[in-house]
């Protein structure tokens, strides 16, 4: 059974189209849904929690309706929003016990699960401070442990690397790896941050302005896809490299453009090409400083989906 | 949640690694009633201002203090000197009139006290944490609304108990335990009946600001300025005695004498209108509630 599954999902206000006729399948394990700020993330982490009605088409969350089986759902959902929620003066383990609680977990129950959660987050020894005093990073913890502590089917997290440094991150980051490869949740991870989500994510959503941009497996829409990309060494005798040494390519008839200080080699053959651009490069007495097999990033994603924007 | 796993060895017979650890959870969960009551009694806690650093006691200990100053009195007094109270003298109060002593101290616990509530989810985000579990927005308010009923009658009904148990024990109580029983039922009734108008009209009053401060000011200005008012316009202007109807402060205490069957002026509305101005003002209160939380977008 999909984790998400949405049909033309469309939610307007007003004149501004937030999500524009959205078809997708989100299946089991870590998904990042990834988009600019103001793409339609957090719309559509309302729509997922049944917490807005669509203008039109449908969504089903966990094989639910979020509309009509909302409080069936969402008793399944741990969510960890974007905005600081944290009441400065609870303690961090009786934020954590109370949301526990309110999404149906026994009191005792609730009380243990708690510190459970704080210890797996990290933050077992400050489960008994005051909020307020509390780090951006200890409070995306808070977040995290808030979010997971009822032991949901699927946990909801909005930007949560929001604020925190390199090594936060990433610690953050292998939290939530922890959590879906350990526990066996499915996690859908908003964030505005491509390498974030190409670091921890099995599979990806691309939103932009409420458009489908892509979506499917993190293996199908980022690596190789073929040719080469090359940057050569300083020019030599007055002459500019870069362009000699794409003009000899050509001539071999490959397809070469330039990419800003580098040339983009296309072609399916990677060892064939290889020869091919080392040839071209000796003759033209060019040095080559770096020679990659061309790798797409999400990045690349939203820049083809401009591009052909623009196009139209 | 914790494993226990035995350790062997020579003179490690009873060692334990008491191991820790995130384990799925697969009991029952309790669904909307659990989390209305799990916010109802977070919320009457935090009113309170139990689990919270000191400052936040202050208010709620103060004006509790002194809805119950009265009844201390009096218990004190018809305990200690009941020959003074009940005597020639006469201090004995009967309960419909307490209010009238701590009717002041009830509206400070209901200014002071309720809008904290509602307005620091709204201005925290708690409101959209607590509307992505299984709350919805009419189960979320009437978890808070039963908070604040709770945190109310411990001003409006347990005060009255006191005097209850201190007539009671000097002998002055109600005549058997009938009349106890009905006496202790018309007290709570009073309460609530109380704590209903107070509770719809304070959180009415939270709903429409995120400042704590300004709805404090709000809500004890409305019901000491409904009574200005409405003074003026009966007193001065010499119009309908009706217009008391839109008295906050003296509409709930009208209320309370005719629970104890007892004359609710002056000046003497029919005990009907006092009842149906009591409804209105709660079902008031509840309508401009829902209707700003059914347009308040819950921010995530």
């Amino acid at each position: 059974m999909p984790v998400v599954e949405t049909a033309a999902l469309t939610q307007r206000f007003g004149a501004t189209v937030a999500l524009d006729e959205l078809d997708l399948t989100i299946p089991n394990g870590v998904t990042g849904l990834v988009g600019a700020n103001g793409a339609g993330k957090t719309t559509f982490l309302y729509a997922v929690l049944g917490l807005r009605s669509p203008t039109s088409g449908s969504v089903e969350v966990l094989g639910l309706d979020p509309m009509t089986q909302g409080q069936q759902l969402r008793a399944l959902v741990g969510f960890g929003p974007e905005r600081n929620v944290l009441p400065d003066e609870m303690r961090a383990v009786d934020f954590v016990r109370h949301l526990a609680e309110v999404r149906g977990l026994p009191r005792k129950e609730s009380r243990t699960r708690a510190s459970d959660a704080l210890w797996l987050v990290g933050l077992g020894e400050e489960r008994l401070r005051a909020l307020g005093t509390m780090s951006t990073g200890q409070r995306q913890r808070v977040k995290l442990a808030q979010a997971i502590a009822s032991d949901p089917s699927l946990v909801l997290l909005d930007e949560p690397t929001d604020g925190l440094d390199p090594v936060q991150r990433t610690e953050m980051l292998a939290l939530i790896r922890q959590v879906s490869t350990e526990f066996g949740t499915d996690i859908i991870v908003s964030s505005h941050i491509l390498e974030e989500v190409e670091q921890v994510c099995d599979y990806v959503v691309a939103i932009d302005a409420g458009r489908l941009v892509a979506s499917g497996a993190l293996s199908d829409l980022v690596g190789d896809r073929g040719g080469l990309s090359l940057e050569l060494g300083d020019d030599i005798e007055g002459s500019e490299t870069i362009g000699v040494v794409q003009a000899a390519l050509r001539a071999t008839g490959l397809d070469v453009r330039r990419d800003g200080v580098r040339l983009v080699v296309e072609g399916a053959d990677h060892d064939e090409l290889c020869q091919r651009v080392r040839d071209a490069v000796a003759e033209a007495g060019a040095g080559l400083r770096r020679l990659d097999s061309r790798r797409s990033s999400l990045e690349d994603l939203f820049e083809d989906h401009s591009t052909a924007g623009a196009a139209l | 949640m914790s494993d226990t796993t035995e350790v062997g060895g020579a003179g490690t017979d009873e060692a334990r690694i008491l191991g820790r650890g995130y384990r799925p959870y697969e009991g029952t969960r309790a669904g909307p009633v659990g989390a209305v009551s799990s916010v109802a009694w977070h919320s009457f806690r935090l009113a309170l201002g139990m689990g919270r650093p000191a400052r936040h006691k202050i208010l709620p200990v103060v004006t509790a203090t002194l809805s119950f100053l009265p009844a201390v009195v009096f218990a004190g007094l018809i305990l200690l000197v009941s020959d003074l109270v009940t005597g020639d003298i006469g201090l004995l109060i009967e309960y419909h009139e307490y209010y009238g002593f701590s009717g002041f101290a009830v509206v400070l616990f209901c200014g002071l006290v309720v809008p904290d509530v509602l307005v620091a989810d709204r201005r925290t985000g708690m409101l959209g944490l607590y509307l992505s579990t299984p709350l919805k927005r009419w189960s979320y308010l009437v978890a808070k609304a039963q908070a604040v009923m709770n945190a109310l009658v411990i001003v409006t009904i347990a005060p009255l108990l006191v005097l209850l148990l201190a007539y009671t024990f000097s002998g002055e109580g109600p005549d058997g335990f009938d009349g106890w029983v009905i006496t202790a039922g018309r007290i709570g009734l009073a309460g609530l009946a109380y704590a209903t108008v107070f509770t719809s009209v304070g959180m009415a009053v939270a709903s429409l600001t995120d400042r704590r401060a300004i709805a404090s000011v709000g809500v004890i200005g409305l019901i000491i300025g409904s009574s200005v008012v409405t003074g003026m316009l009966v007193e001065v202007a010499e119009m309908s005695a009706n217009f008391y109807v839109l008295n906050l402060l003296s509409m709930p205490f009208a209320m309370v004498a005719v629970i104890f069957g007892e004359p609710n002026g002056p000046p003497e509305l029919s005990a009907l209108l006092v009842v149906l101005a009591n409804v209105a003002w709660a079902v008031a209160g509840g309508i401009l509630i829902w209707w700003r939380y059914r347009r308040l977008a819950a921010k995530l």
